[in-house]
């Protein structure tokens, strides 16, 4: 029996799945989350869940783990007190930003909290050209002054970032060493290190992101990896970056502002696994919660990766997938505006009080109440019958909104949930009209406690024909972890026009990542038939300031090389744009390496075909409002684990399971197929 | 056969309105998008110096995605120019039309290019996809009138059904001098276009085309309503106020002064200012209108819907052939400086009223230095245009953000690793001026220093103002400093703000402050000390304002 095991630690529950390879068996265990101290709750839920299946800790064969540890502690400035060391005139620069103002209109809006004291960005004489060359040299009396300055601080981290130091970064790696003399106990980071391209707030902001997690991250990952030890592990536990990769844990200690996206990115990563395992290879993730939703794209089955974002007020220039968040989840309070329009969100009621019809003293309706009243939620209990709730209540609040509004309340209550949907669907055409997908070309696969509930109505909206509802869609993001390789990404910025003569020029660009990926490699322990190395550029017509990626073709680099990357770049160009500028001069700008550790992953193996007959499933009946068939109509109601590979089931109808529950519409056909997925389709 | 389209009787529910309304918004946004992201020019690619938007067939806004809000309405003169001038019978599919002159052309200044195109859903239009790009040419011209500032463009076709005018394109690139870019520009501004006619097109397949102009109508309707709620919470009165707008074109100071009437839901505003003037800083009248959209906006409700709406609670008057309603031929280039001090004017009346919604004066300019020259190794011409944020007024409860752009623009800084491979210019310096924001119980934000080397002889243009008057405090709050420069011992004086840069010269700009709010003497200990730890004001500075 070999058994994997995913851990995702959330902020109300640690949910740990575990697999086993010879019999695909699945075993799912939660535990409440230990906030102050996260690595507790996993500890208890790992040994719980070990114990309940009867194996020792020494028999996990693979442990892999997603962590908001970082993202918290960004959001809430838990980070700990940073210094920065920055070239001479620039130290404001991290506060100046971009100089834009948070809002437009708003004229009480603030700017995202500045991660380092003014009194703590210290400055020293150095200047390094844009070609290279050193203007000025690095004044080390003043950087071992600096060094002492901050020393006297007390602070835990300190950055360095220069101007140009991705270009050439000797500067940098000198001042790393002589704060490695002065303040040998504190986090050191460099600009050249995290991010080495251009623009050098956004580098600035990285490494400062990354002092600022560093030792929060080392402590929880320390303390983290003592407790699996001490319950007997044997494998290193590894960690899911923003990219849907995992590492080892030290590198991840070393660089926790490529995890900042660690929770969502397993989803997504799961919807991958899911797309392949059931052969759809364009998919549109939808994960809605309690106060958020996250939307993602595959495109060939794959999620694409930006290389920078602005995560909680922060720029970032780390490898994320594309990820695009919205506040409005199934918590989210409707209310009335003072232009008289029904508007959703962002404000969110929360566990506590919850909705209104958990009667726990909240007033105003939540997306969950509208459900509710419409009894596409189960009208007496949720949670599989664990919990009771008031449907009078949930009547009660959207009436008093109906009133204003001068319609009804059931109208009102569709309008809730026609109002989330339009929220939705702009969320998804920013991940996919925007980036010059037409959604109509893709799946919905809808997973989060509430992202079933809500999916019919978002793919009718979209045009989208056809939804995935996986088998658990709560614990998605743990499966995730069982289902990733081993990813680090490695980036270099060289300008360079495109012409023959820049041959030498790029192969010497990749030997450099290559030879860096290659060490991260072997320090991973990846034996090299399980390597597997992608190659990209970032180009552009000369004179724009935003890159598209474009592949490398597999082998030597060559007089075809070059021809397939203009071609490359001029179709993504035409489907991002609609052009391609005849003639314009094609410029090279930042190559990329990703190199991947193939691990052995959980797989899942295909069931045999049941029959369509679902009434084995069938645990009742309720009225359902739906107005596509005129109002309040009786839908069969269908127990998810009952149901079977091969079962059909026609709309309306209603699936309920413990952690979400599937609408099916008029028009829609629903079938489960070989992996337990419920695929609904429009007829 | 291609009628306009009447108003359409159809009623819509407020939730559909809503989901309309989302689905609006998210095409001028991808718009916008599209139009940023295929841009060349720095002033686009990196700074966004451009909008975009979904307008009526009577040529109102339905739905706007303005990166700054002095195109909040800047292309309000460009549908009726279009139709006064283009029977709607001879509009085909695919005609797109050019325009920037002020006066004739759908913008504000020369530089704003406006491309419309015309929405056609089956055999009639439905409404018009429009943007406009700051295009940074017309560098190193005269501003005696608009004739100097550079090519006047009335609204005419750059594409007939969906063929380009090439004669057209040459005569506008042959006018212009970085023909390179304004080609690359143009041709993102109408690949943002093209997709809004799709997306629109699309929508009205989707929904039906009354539903979705109606809708459109509802959402103005209810713009409006919520100018007008927000209006009737501010008490009844007349609120003056009077300031002075100065400028490196100008030996003196131009007096311009507001009087805000508030009657229930309505407001008026009128302004007085002296005759238009022989230089670049006259705004027309769309140009006023925006900037008091804008400023209203800010203290009524900033999350107005940008449309046609929220303007139908406003009078706004000015006398006809003065600096804020100038007609032609005044020039017009730098219309935003005055415009920022009409903001000032607007919430410094406002304050009387609404002393809890406004804030003190905020550094009161839009810093401009231009760079022009010919790049020495190539000989290719390149103009460089940036603009410096400086102080934010301090506001009610809290202090004034630092080293901001403020009111009528929000443009990016471009990264000095750009910059510099760019164009022949070095950064020596971008950090926040200490001591320049006015002492207060909250403390005004403070202005930027940028200081440049020329790699290069070069042109050298600089406009602001708060030159010789300065961001004011409110309730007591202190004045912030002013605008300064610093062209070093030896430098060649500026003309009207003009000059050459010598190879190696340093330039050094510091841009104002924003004003205090409510006594120094009320500020708390520890944001003094605050202050003083981190430098912003120096120990005698804090020792000497707050005691």
């Amino acid at each position: 029996m070999v058994w994997r095991i995913g851990v995702d630690s959330g902020g109300t529950f640690t949910d740990v799945c575990m697999f086993e390879d010879a019999s695909g068996e699945v075993v799912v265990w939660k535990v409440s989350s230990t906030p102050d101290d996260p690595s507790r709750g996993i500890a208890e839920g790992v040994q719980q869940g070990i114990e309940n299946i009867g194996i020792a800790a020494g028999d996990i064969a693979y442990l892999g783990h997603g962590t908001t540890v970082g993202t918290n502690a960004l959001i809430q400035h838990k980070g700990v007190k940073t210094g920065l060391v920055t070239t001479e005139g620039f130290r404001d620069l991290l506060e100046i930003g971009r100089q834009k103002r948070p809002d437009l209109y708003d004229l009480q809006a603030d700017k995202p909290e500045v991660l380092v004291a003014r009194s703590l960005r210290l400055e020293v004489p150095e200047r390094v050209r844009h070609d290279g060359r050193i203007e000025t040299a690095l004044d080390e009396t003043a950087v071992r002054e600096a060094a002492r300055a901050l020393k006297e601080t007390g602070v835990a981290a300190v950055a360095v970032s220069f101007l140009y130091g991705f270009v050439r970064p000797e500067h940098e790696k000198r001042v790393l060493e002589i704060l490695r003399e002065e303040l040998p106990d504190v986090f050191l980071t460099a600009g050249h290190e995290v991010a080495p391209e251009f623009r050098e707030y956004e580098r600035m902001s990285t490494a400062v992101v990354n002092a600022y997690l560093g030792p929060v991250m080392e402590t929880y990952i320390h303390r983290l990896a003592g407790r699996l030890k001490a319950l007997g592990l044997k494998v290193a536990p590894q960690l899911t970056q923003s990219n849907g990769g995992v590492i080892g844990f030290e590198q991840a200690a070393r660089l926790p502002v490529r995890t900042v996206l660690s929770g969502p990115s397993t989803g997504v990563v799961a919807a991958q696994a899911i797309g392949q395992m059931t052969g759809m290879d364009r998919i549109i993730t939808f994960d809605m919660g309690g106060t958020s939703s996250d939307v993602a794209l595959l495109h060939d089955g794959q999620c694409r990766l930006t290389s920078e974002a602005i995560v909680h007020g922060y720029p970032i220039k780390a490898p994320m997938l594309d990820i695009h968040t919205v506040g409005a989840g199934g918590g989210s309070i409707a209310h009335i505006d003072s232009g008289g329009l029904l508007k959703v969100g962002p404000q969110s009621c929360g566990a506590f009080p919850g909705p209104v019809c958990y009667d726990k003293g909240s007033t105003e309706p939540a997306v969950t109440d509208a459900n509710v009243v419409l009894q596409t939620l189960n009208p007496t209990h949720l949670l599989a019958g664990r919990m009771a709730i008031r449907q009078d209540l949930s009547k009660a609040a959207i009436g008093r909104l109906a009133e204003k509004l001068g319609l009804d309340v059931m109208a009102t209550a569709q309008g809730i949930i026609a109002v989330v949907t339009a929220n939705m669907a702009r969320a998804i055409r920013v991940i996919s009209v925007q980036r010059g997908h037409d959604p109509r070309d893709y799946a919905l696969a809808a997973f989060g406690g509430a992202g079933p509930l809500h999916a019919a109505r978002l793919a009718r909206e979209l045009d989208m024909q056809r939804i995935l509802v996986p088998r658990y869609p709560g614990i998605l993001c743990a499966m995730g972890l069982l289902l990733t390789d081993l990813r680090a990404d490695f980036a270099t910025t060289r300008l360079m026009v495109m012409k023959a003569d820049i041959l030498p020029a790029i192969e010497e660009a990749f030997a450099g990542l290559i030879r860096d990926a290659g060490r991260w490699l072997d320090n991973e322990g990846i034996l090299p038939a399980s390597r597997r190395l992608t190659r990209t550029v970032d180009m552009r017509y000369q004179g724009q300031n935003y890159e598209l990626s474009v592949p490398l073709p597999d082998g030597p680099v060559t007089k075809a090389t070059l021809d397939a990357l203009v071609a490359g770049f001029e179709a993504a160009h035409k489907r991002m744009y609609g052009f391609i500028a005849e003639g314009e001069t094609v410029q090279l700008v930042t190559f990329r390496v990703e190199a991947a550790g193939l691990v052995r992953k959980a797989r899942f193996e295909p069931m045999t075909d049941q029959g369509a007959d679902a009434s084995s499933a069938r645990i009742g009946a309720r009225e359902v409002w739906m107005p596509e068939a005129g109002g309040f109509v009786s839908c069969p109601v269908y127990s998810r684990e009952a149901l079977a590979t091969g079962n059909r089931i026609a709309g309306p109808a209603i699936v309920e399971q413990m952690d979400t529950t599937t609408v099916i519409l008029p028009g829609m056909t629903a079938h489960v197929d070989a992996y337990l997925n419920l695929i609904l389709e429009d007829a | 056969m291609n009628q306009l389209a009447p108003r359409p009787p159809v009623t819509v529910d407020p939730i559909s309105v809503e989901v309309i309304g989302s689905a609006l918004s998210s095409i001028v946004e991808e718009m916008g998008e599209a139009l940023v992201r295929a841009s060349y020019s720095t002033n686009i690619k990196e700074r966004r110096d451009c909008s975009t938007a979904l307008f009526t067939t009577t040529g109102e806004t339905l739905c706007q995605a303005e990166h700054i809000p002095m195109h909040l309405g800047s292309f309000l003169a460009m549908i009726p120019l279009i139709t006064k001038r283009f029977p709607a019978a001879e509009i085909a599919p695919g005609d797109v039309f050019i325009g920037n002159d002020a006066y004739e052309g759908g913008g504000t200044h020369l530089p704003d290019i406006v491309l419309a195109e015309p929405i056609f859903f089956e055999t009639e239009i439905v409404a018009w996809a429009i943007n406009t790009a700051h295009h940074s040419d017309f560098a190193d011209r005269g501003h005696a009138h608009i004739y100097q500032e550079g090519i006047r463009i009335p609204p005419i076709r750059l594409y007939r059904a969906g063929e380009l005018q090439k004669d057209v394109q040459d005569l506008i690139l042959l006018n212009c001098q970085v023909p390179r870019e304004r080609l690359s520009d143009l041709r993102a501004q109408m690949a943002a276009n093209r997709l809004g006619v799709q997306r629109m097109q699309a929508l009205c397949a989707k929904y039906g085309r009354d539903v979705v102009l109606s809708a459109g109508n509802a959402l103005m309707d209810y713009a409006e309503r919520k100018m007008r709620a927000g209006i009737v919470t501010i008490p009844d009165g007349t609120y003056t106020f009077a300031d002075v707008y100065d400028n490196p074109e100008f030996d003196g100071e131009v007096p311009l002064s507001i009087s805000v009437t508030v009657e229930g839901d309505a407001m008026r505003l009128h302004f007085e200012a002296p005759p238009q003037m022989r230089a670049g800083f006259n705004m027309t009248y769309t140009a006023l209108l925006s900037t008091v959209y804008y400023a209203v906006k800010t203290v009524v409700d900033p999350t107005i819907l940008p449309n046609a709406g929220l303007a139908r609670a406003l009078t706004v008057t000015a006398p006809a052939g003065t600096v804020v309603n100038a007609r032609a031929p005044a020039a017009v280039f730098n219309r935003i400086g005055p415009s920022q001090r009409v903001v000032d004017l607007v919430h410094g009346a406002l304050a009387k009223a609404v002393p809890e919604r406004v804030t003190a004066a905020s550094c009161g300019t839009v810093m401009m230095a231009c760079f022009s020259g010919v790049q020495p190794t190539s000989g290719d011409p390149w103009i460089y245009i940036e603009t410096i944020g400086g102080g934010f007024g301090a506001r009610p409860n809290k202090d004034g953000l630092d080293g901001v752009h403020v009111h009528m623009t929000n443009t990016s800084n471009l990264p000095v690793e750009a910059l510099e491979v760019e164009y022949p210019l070095t950064v020596l310096r971008y950090e926040l001026a200490e001591g320049s924001g006015g002492a207060g119980r909250y403390r005004g934000g403070l202005g930027l220093r940028r200081v440049y080397r020329a790699e290069a002889d070069c042109r050298f243009e600089f406009d602001t103002s708060r030159i010789r008057s300065q961001p004011w405090g409110l309730f007591g709050g202190e004045k912030a400093t002013g605008s300064q420069l610093d062209l070093g011992a030896d430098a060649k004086p500026l003309v009207l703000g003009q000059g050459a840069l010598d190879r190696g010269q340093i330039v050094t700009i510091q841009t104002p402050g924003g004003g205090g709010y409510g006594p120094a003497a009320e500020r708390a200990r520890e944001a003094v000390a605050r202050d003083v730890a981190d430098g912003t004001i120096s120990a005698e500075a804090a020792e000497a304002l707050y005691g």
